[in-house]
């Protein structure tokens, strides 16, 4: 392949997406149900202990190598599913943010800044722990307690978003 | 054919700065001058360039030097008003995240800099066919600022996405017209550099005013566009504000 046509190709490649980007309209508007149920669908305890470096230790000392790293892969596997979740319920809530954001009422306005923000830090760390997973897949020495901060951080977004669903749900219900 | 050529290549050169022109109007009746003054002035001093060029071309058809000069210094001008623009765009859409514009300048530092580089490269490996060195230079400072302007609101476009901004706020319309031109400039360099022969160029110069002309339209589209406040988000607002609060605390 020539020099030309591979400048061809990446300026041909450029207009595509550019013009991809002009046309495609965005999805609906974000929906908070939506990202609620995607957040709390998450099994954070289980979550936790796939990336737990006790628990990790105890099965290297009682399993032999070659069985201890297909576990490993597996359970890594499984964090990775794990971290996709919630890196799409945080991006539903930056979404959610974004909109409020545009809000003719300042304080929604306001607070819709807030929410993305956060949303968009969860996302982040959800981001950063996929790539770390994603490496730890292939090099089996790589330490996966990095990924805490984001269970953290999650583990208060799901607590409370229980609580607020629940007490949406009880003023909604007739007394 | 040749008529025809004529016609379409005029239409392509006055018609776009036309429609230009209801851009900063539009733009100040909507206050978004303001917001975007450096892509309010850049919109400004492309009619001015045109106005310039055209009134040359008219009243002195013969003196194509001075156009030529005029045409080297208003390009430089335009490419370093460019970035200005694009500089101004990156801090609308992320000042109101500090997290991410962190994140977003620091990968912008990266990107520049693997951007150059290409664009030197790109220098380097390809010698193009300019017919004398103002136009090769001109052609070669033309390629670069593409190659980087392109680059950099692939960027904006990827994060944006990423992170679930919007991208139906007239910040990215300008960026999206950017991106076309520079990406419309990047293809006809590569096709000039596959041969030279007059039919040919006489395409690609179509190519390129028909690329401008299509950038107006969609700063156009954008500014027409109603950008309405969302209320779909607002009944939710309260919990979510819960929730963010809670979260602001445990950091």
């Amino acid at each position: 392949m020539n020099t030309e046509l591979v400048f061809v190709l990446i300026a041909v490649g450029l207009l595509v997406s550019f013009g991809y980007l002009g046309v495609r309209r965005a999805k609906g508007s974000p929906d908070l149900g939506q990202a609620v149920a995607a957040i709390q669908s998450l099994d954070i305890e289980a979550f936790r202990n796939l990336v737990d470096p006790d628990e990790e230790a105890f099965l290297r000392t009682r399993l032999p190598l070659e069985e201890f790293r297909t576990l490993r892969r597996e359970r890594v596997h499984a964090a990775l599913a794990y971290v996709n979740e919630l890196s799409r319920a945080s991006l539903q809530f930056a979404r959610l943010g974004d909109a409020a954001k545009r809000s003719s009422d300042p304080a929604v306005a306001a607070s819709g800044r807030e929410i993305a923000n956060d949303a968009i830090f969860l996302r982040m760390l959800a981001l950063n722990a996929r790539v770390r997973l994603t490496l730890a897949a292939f090099f089996p020495g790589l330490d996966t307690s990095s990924v805490h901060p984001l269970i953290d951080r999650y583990s208060q977004a799901a607590g409370l978003l229980q609580d607020l669903t629940g007490r949406a749900q009880e003023m909604r219900e007739p007394v | 054919m040749e008529h025809w050529h004529k016609f379409v290549s005029r239409y392509l050169w006055i018609a776009p700065h036309i429609f230009l022109v209801a851009v900063p109007v539009a733009m100040y009746v909507r206050r978004l001058n303001k917001t975007f003054p450096l892509f309010f002035f850049y919109t400004l001093y492309e009619i001015c360039q045109f106005l310039l060029l055209f009134g040359i071309y008219l009243l002195a058809p013969t003196h194509a030097i001075l156009y030529q000069y005029v045409f080297v210094v208003a390009l430089a001008g335009s490419a370093a008003l460019r970035f200005g623009v694009m500089q101004e765009v990156f801090n609308h859409v992320f000042h109101d995240y500090p997290r991410l514009e962190s994140f977003a300048a620091d990968a912008m530092r990266w990107l520049t800099g693997f951007l150059l580089v290409a664009a030197i490269l790109s220098a380097i490996y390809s010698s193009g066919s300019a017919p004398d060195h103002l136009l090769a230079g001109v052609a070669l400072l033309d390629r670069s600022v593409a190659i980087i302007q392109a680059g950099m609101l692939l960027f904006l476009f990827v994060t944006a996405r990423m992170f679930g901004l919007t991208s139906r706020s007239f910040a990215f319309g300008i960026a999206l017209g950017f991106g076309l031109l520079a990406a419309t400039d990047l293809a006809v360099w590569a096709l000039r550099l596959s041969g030279s022969n007059l039919p040919l160029v006489k395409f690609l110069n179509l190519l390129l005013t028909g690329g401008f002309h299509i950038t107006v339209l969609v700063w156009m589209g954008y500014l027409l566009a109603v950008e309405k406040p969302s209320n779909a988000a607002s009944y939710a607002v309260p919990e979510l504000e819960q929730w963010s609060g809670e979260l602001e605390r445990s950091q």
